[in-house]
């Protein structure tokens, strides 16, 4: 008998335990199991078409090489903008994707200050007009014809050689960039980066 | 009761799927379905084509197909939205294909109707070429619409599908051949003795680089891109289509004018492109054609093989386009869906052969087992079996009907305001439409099929490409107040240039 009360009771204990944990504010599920998240700096070979690695390499090896060249330490803070890199693959690469992190990576350093690109102009431009266009404060106003004029622009190209042969497929890399100085036209920096990445059939 | 021995409970068993299942799609005639809803476009009754759309599929489980030829239909009626809408249900399905592909590259029976029945009852994931599409055909729908930035989006899309396409299908390739050379069957289309071989060996049909790449969808990304501002982008959009449509003048320069065009825009023009869709693409029927398989001493067996026609009667090739009554132009055709088709076809001649055998070999293995048997009903079952064998060997004739068969483009720029564009067909027939031209860049499409054209009018709200900055032009100052004014599409440069400026005003 007493056996039979303690089972009925751990029983009504387990009942209460489970409708109470029904009724208690749970926190959702958010785990399927099917995704995680990775480093984001982590070699990445899924395919051989251009990918986050080599974007980040070049953008390492070619801040690191602006960064260290005379003329942009010569002067103080220097105004630079980014013009167009010239993409001459049948990739889809953007390589405003690669001049963007390029920039983050000098203006993280404080050695140089960037101007907007022809790519922000509108976006810079429409600012200026809604604040002068009456609905402002005139004396908050930021005036007309007050934007700097960069000292260097940097541009360049990325082109790439492929070739296949049996089961094998080779793709070469090379983006080439110029610090150009705006008022001579002087090429004052220049540098290149190379990558090789060969890949067997099952990958194309 | 009837007792059954072990070795009759599985070819029983296949039996009992084979003769129950051709109720169902196994039996379906795509063709004969879709016959009827492209004679309906081609009559110029959209309506009524929607409606038997509808009427064949009653079935609350719609398939991909089903939202392939709506998306199209709706997209004819100029009802973009509930033609993305449905182009987008559509695509989840595709997006379903693509991540099992990146896991299962290589499956080659990947159904267990594929085995007993035939291939219709194998789900339709689509033929690689229609998902391809299915993104363009989202991202021309888009730019009619005026949201350029989700064109974009279709566009990136179509790129990462066509990656994914090609890993699939190379591990696709290796494991047929793997399979094939283990079982000893031979996969070669030009051995198919009785099979049109012509039809997918033409000339323009190997040319091409694979059976889903197409010149037009990547000229369509270095237009949008172009539009976009973004000329990394737009540059390898135009090498592509020249790579896979070479000496082809109207793409080359596309790239070659790619830097040039965009000065030469001003606040008054629009850089148009014309898309002109004809025809319809081809249709699928089966052809049973005997073929000698050595494999489990098969001996020659009646493996059904997909047959594609073309519709040249109501493909009338656009000939000639002219704006504003103008000196017509001529129109180029660059990508050929019809040739496309067949590329895929062939490309998939080698599954479909291996599927074929392997299904015979399920199929004679149980008829053979059932005959053995001492047991009269089940030798009954083994007769039936034979029979719905035959009845149900046929090739999957399901394929997006509604796409064009051909696709021609041509580009100008163009004042903005309307203009009357008009298209001259080869059999001499022209439809002209007013169109609004507005924005920096346009997209303008059109329908042929038959003898009725199907106009677009695009509409110019959203997000619609921002004019570039052009620093030397459109700086208007104001004298007698000390501020200066920038019309819309004007930027700004520095102090020097304004100076400039005032001093032409002051003249």
């Amino acid at each position: 008998m007493t056996n039979i009360i303690s089972k009925s009771t751990a029983i009504i204990a387990l009942s209460t335990t489970v409708l109470l944990i029904g009724c208690a504010n749970q926190t959702p599920n958010l785990q399927s199991g099917n995704v995680a998240y990775g480093d984001s700096q982590a070699v990445e070979t899924l395919t051989n078409e251009f990918g986050s690695t080599d974007l980040q390499s070049i953008a390492q090896s070619m801040s690191n090489s602006l960064l260290q060249s005379p003329v942009l330490r010569a002067t103080a803070r220097p105004l630079v903008t980014v013009a167009d890199v010239k993409n001459h693959t049948s990739e889809y690469i953007d390589t405003k994707a690669i001049t963007d992190t390029i920039r983050a990576k000098m203006l993280k350093s404080g050695l140089v200050r960037f101007a907007v690109d022809t790519s922000a102009m509108k976006n810079q431009t429409d600012e200026l007009i809604r604040q002068n266009s009456g609905l402002y404060k005139k004396s908050q106003s930021k005036k007309l014809g007050q934007m700097e004029g960069a000292d260097f622009r940097i541009e360049g190209s990325i082109t790439s050689i492929v070739k296949r042969a049996d089961d094998v497929k080779d793709i070469y890399y090379k983006l080439s960039l110029q610090l150009i100085n705006n008022e001579s036209g002087v090429i004052e920096w220049a540098d290149e980066k190379e990558i090789r990445k060969t890949s067997n059939q099952s990958m194309f | 009761m009837l007792l059954l021995s072990r070795t009759a409970t599985i070819p029983l068993t296949i039996a009992f799927l084979t003769l129950a299942l051709p109720g169902c799609s196994a039996m379906r005639s795509y063709d004969g379905e879709l016959r009827q809803t492209v004679d309906l476009v081609a009559q110029g009754n959209i309506d009524q084509a929607l409606q038997l759309q509808e009427q064949n599929n009653t079935n609350h489980d719609n398939d991909l197909l089903y939202f392939l030829e709506k998306g199209e239909l709706l997209r004819l009626k100029n009802q973009y939205n509930d033609s993305v809408a449905t182009w987008l249900s559509a695509d989840t399905l595709v997006n379903e294909w693509e991540n099992e592909a990146k896991i299962r590259g290589g499956a080659i029976l990947d159904n267990i109707g594929a085995i007993l029945l035939n291939d219709k009852t194998r789900r339709y994931d689509g033929h690689d070429y229609e998902k391809v599409m299915l993104s363009t055909q989202l991202a021309l729908n888009h730019l009619l619409s005026g949201h350029w930035d989700l064109a974009r989006t279709e566009i990136k899309k179509t790129h990462e599908r066509e990656a994914i396409i090609a890993q699939y299908r190379a591990q696709e390739i290796d494991a047929v051949e793997k399979e094939s050379r283990q079982k000893g069957v031979s996969t070669s289309f030009k051995e198919l003795n009785g099979y049109p071989v012509a039809t997918l060996d033409s000339l323009e049909v190997s040319e091409l680089k694979n059976g889903y790449q197409s010149a037009f969808s990547h000229y369509l990304a270095g237009f949008v891109y172009e539009a976009l501002n973004e000329p990394s982008l737009a540059a390898p959009g135009y090498r592509q289509a020249i790579e896979l449509r070479p000496n082809t003048q109207l793409l080359e320069d596309g790239l070659a004018g790619l830097d040039r065009r965009n000065s030469d825009l001003n606040a008054n023009t629009t850089d148009v492109l014309l898309v002109i869709e004809s025809g319809a693409a081809p249709a699928l029927s089966s052809v049973t054609i005997p073929i000698p398989v050595f494999y489990n001493n098969l001996g020659v067996i009646p493996i059904s093989f997909p047959l594609l026609h073309s519709d040249p009667i109501r493909t009338a090739l656009p000939h000639s386009v002219s704006i504003d009554a103008g000196i017509p132009q001529n129109v180029v055709g660059i990508t050929s869906l019809d040739a496309m088709a067949k590329r895929a076809l062939r490309d998939d001649i080698p599954s479909i052969m291996l599927r074929g055998v392997l299904r015979a070999a399920v199929k004679t293995a149980s008829q053979r087992a059932l005959m053995r048997s001492d047991n009269g009903y089940v030798k009954l079952a083994g007769i039936a079996l034979n029979v719905m064998n035959v009845i149900t060997e046929s090739a999957d004739e399901r394929s997006w009907r509604t796409l064009p068969s051909l696709i021609s483009i041509a580009r100008f720029t163009l004042p903005v305001g309307k203009h009357t564009f008009s298209v001259m067909n080869s059999n001499g027939i022209t439809s002209s439409e007013s169109i609004n031209i507005d924005g920096s860049h346009a997209l303008v499409a059109v329908r042929t099929l038959g003898d009725q054209t199907y106009w677009s009018q695009p509409i110019y709200s959203g997000q619609m490409p921002v004019r570039v900055a052009q620093p030397s032009q459109k700086i208007e100052t104001l004298d007698g107040d000390k501020s200066t004014r920038i019309t819309p599409q004007a930027s700004l440069n520095t102090q020097t240039r304004k100076n400039k400026t005032k001093k032409k005003v002051k003249k």
